[in-house]
């Protein structure tokens, strides 16, 4: 290949240099955020004069910040367990199925992934308004699956094509009828695309603001609204603190997800 | 009597007919090969015997029952695939376990049958690995337990080794021929590779455009072909035009391009006076002689073009004084090789008996 990283020589020390400042710039923020989390200051002071764990017992002593993550939470499990199962579904019908217009209603299922998220937010607003969906909890569900349903089709049905179909058909030779062949084989076959759909769908609802900006309540606010919301009130280090436990979450789930990848590919 | 009856059985895929009309009886615990080039409908025939396919007309009866009505999981048939199909997500004694788990079988008997089975494909000692840490020819080994676990009466193979390398593809082989032995399971074997076809099976179906050519011993297909084709399909062949001169029963005199005339080549069918044909005799039937010494026996004039020495044979070429070329083996052991030489004029004959009209 021409751009052979080991036929670098010289030039390896200077792209090191930039992919480290890449990486700085892309992490800086985030570590800032963590260290003001344990930082004493009231006013979010860089470098902290002392550090304290103070924030943290505010965050976990407010049952407003404990029911948002609680929300949030249920929400994102929600949707991750339907997603996972019409994703499953719908790619065992895009991958297997032979009919006129499949490709077409690939990109249909995929179509959210690209659609500009303000247009879709107010596009699925304006929706539920008719059906008096917006502020529930079913109406935050169908919004968040709109946009995780791609992520899980996606991961589900290249599991699926790299899944050998004749395996599935020899079980059902010996003897499995087609549903019991799938459950039983070709289910636990494509376990680790399943596994990576669960974890994106997750965090696709886990994390999302803006959709959920125009579905929240006064009384049903995901955690990223209510940061959101406290930010234009006041800047408390408790926001840090539980900006530090998204972050947490967020980059254990990702991880898990390339420990999965890693898993595939050996 | 018939254990599988395939009675006219058709499949099309759209205006490809893939199968036509084939129709094979097969007795219990017979080995028998579908043998054929790429595309001829060896597959497709076995698919619908095991129920992936519905055959466009036709009928398949096993034990004088038909089975067409089953879906793939009711038939109780034993199938080992080209490709390596084994459970990635259990070990090599749970996959032979599964058909008769999905039978719901007692404990007990699961346990016996797997350690029968996978001692049976010689095993024994792989029962707690993975597919992926077994080789390609083990895989095939233990997909031959798991087919083999619950006792169908009929096993399908689509060219089970052809992913193997020579040497381990002979001794699946033997494996192979040992478990049809001690088991009298009754086989349906897929293979392109005529050595395969005739070392394995009792008898070959030869499928041509999706069509069965002939059907036979290996024997029966290399001394007796019917058709032009398994001539040229089913061992090494040469092909002399000719034309035919005077026919009678079972054989026909034929003139060659030269103007030489012999007589009494055994027909099979057609060849009739005055039309073109082909005359086949085989490489190792052939005998060079000296021109002129013995005329008397049927033949042709040639000269030497090409001699090559390939271990326990030699191999030559010659031309015939139309220019059409025709090969020859000899064994190395006959004394005749060293007197020839490339541009020797020599006599080329054979037994006429041996050799087979075709048209063309
Ligand atoms: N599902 C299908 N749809 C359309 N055509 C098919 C299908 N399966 C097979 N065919 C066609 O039917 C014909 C016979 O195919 P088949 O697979 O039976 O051949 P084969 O003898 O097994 O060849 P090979 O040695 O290559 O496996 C081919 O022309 C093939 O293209
Ligand atoms: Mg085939």
């Amino acid at each position: 290949m021409l751009l052979d990283f080991a036929r670098l020589g010289s030039w390896r020390l200077l792209l090191g240099l930039i992919a480290a400042l890449v990486g700085a710039f892309l992490l800086l923020p985030i570590a800032l955020i963590v260290a003001l989390s344990f930082g004493s200051s009231q006013w979010l002071q860089f470098p902290p004069p002392g550090w304290t764990l103070r924030w943290y017992e505010e965050l976990f002593a407010d049952p407003e910040w404990l029911g948002s993550f609680l929300t949030s939470f249920q929400i994102a499990v929600v949707v991750t367990v339907l997603s996972v199962g019409i994703g499953a579904m719908a790619s065992f019908g895009l991958t297997r199925g032979e009919f006129r217009g499949r490709e077409l209603l690939r990109a249909l299922f995929l179509t959210p992934m690209i659609l500009p998220v303000v247009v879709l937010a107010v596009a699925l607003y304006a929706f539920f308004l008719r059906l008096h969906l917006n502020g529930t909890f079913i109406g935050f569900v169908l919004a968040h699956l709109v946009i995780a349903l791609p992520f899980s089709i996606i991961a589900i049905s290249n599991a699926l094509e790299r899944f050998d179909r004749d395996i599935e058909t020899a079980a059902i030779v010996c003897g499995a009828s087609p549903l019991e062949a799938k459950i039983r084989i070709t289910l636990p076959g494509i376990r680790l695309g399943l596994m990576s759909a669960a974890i994106f769908s997750f965090l696709a609802s886990w994390d999302e603001v803006v959709i959920a900006i125009f579905m929240a309540s006064p009384d049903l606010q995901t955690l990223p609204v209510r940061i959101f919301g406290t930010l234009r009130q006041d800047l408390s280090p408790v926001i840090a603190a539980i900006s530090t436990v998204l972050i947490a979450l967020t980059a254990g789930l990702m991880a898990l997800a390339a420990l999965l990848r890693k898993d595939a590919r050996s | 009597m018939t254990f599988l009856d395939i009675r006219n059985v058709s499949k099309h895929f759209g205006s490809v007919a893939a199968v036509s009309n084939v129709s094979l009886e097969i007795a219990r615990g017979e080995f028998v090969t579908f043998l054929g080039p790429s595309g001829s409908g060896k597959s497709t025939t076995l698919y619908m015997i095991a129920g992936f396919f519905e055959p466009s007309a036709g009928d398949i009866r096993i034990d004088g029952a038909g089975i067409l009505g089953l879906p793939s999981n009711k038939r109780n048939i034993g199938m080992v695939f080209q490709r390596y199909t084994l459970f990635p997500h259990l070990t090599v004694a749970e996959n032979v376990a599964f058909p008769l788990r999905v039978r719901r079988r007692p404990q007990a008997e699961v346990a016996r049958k797997v350690e029968e089975m996978l001692a049976l494909v010689r095993l024994d000692r792989f029962a707690d690995r993975m597919p992926a840490q077994l080789s390609g020819g083990q895989q095939q080994r233990v997909a031959l337990a798991r087919a083999l676990a619950y006792d169908p009466p009929l096993l399908l193979m689509d060219e089970p080794l052809s992913a193997l390398d020579k040497k381990l593809r002979e001794e699946i082989q033997a494996e192979i021929r040992r478990i049809h032995r001690e088991t009298g399971v009754t086989i349906l074997y897929v293979t392109h590779d005529q050595e395969e076809a005739l070392s394995l099976s009792d008898r070959v179906a030869l499928f041509n455009h999706g069509r069965i050519e002939q059907v036979g011993k290996g024997r029966e297909l290399y001394e007796q072909p019917s058709t032009r084709f398994v001539a040229g399909f089913v061992g090494h062949s040469n092909f002399l035009d000719c034309t035919v001169a005077a026919r009678n029963d079972h054989r026909a005199d034929v003139v060659f391009p030269d103007g030489s005339r012999l007589p009494g080549t055994p027909v099979h069918r057609g060849a009739h006076a005055g039309a073109a044909a082909g005359l086949m005799i085989r490489p190792d039937r052939v005998r060079i002689g000296a021109r002129g010494a013995a005329a008397t026996s049927a033949g042709v004039d040639a000269v030497l073009s090409d001699a090559t020495f390939i271990g326990d044979t030699f191999h030559f070429v010659a031309t015939t004084a139309w220019g059409a070329p025709v090969s020859i083996r000899v064994p190395a052991s006959a004394p005749m090789p060293h007197q020839h030489a490339v541009g020797d004029r020599v006599r080329l004959s054979w037994d006429p008996g041996q050799a087979r009209l075709f048209d063309n």
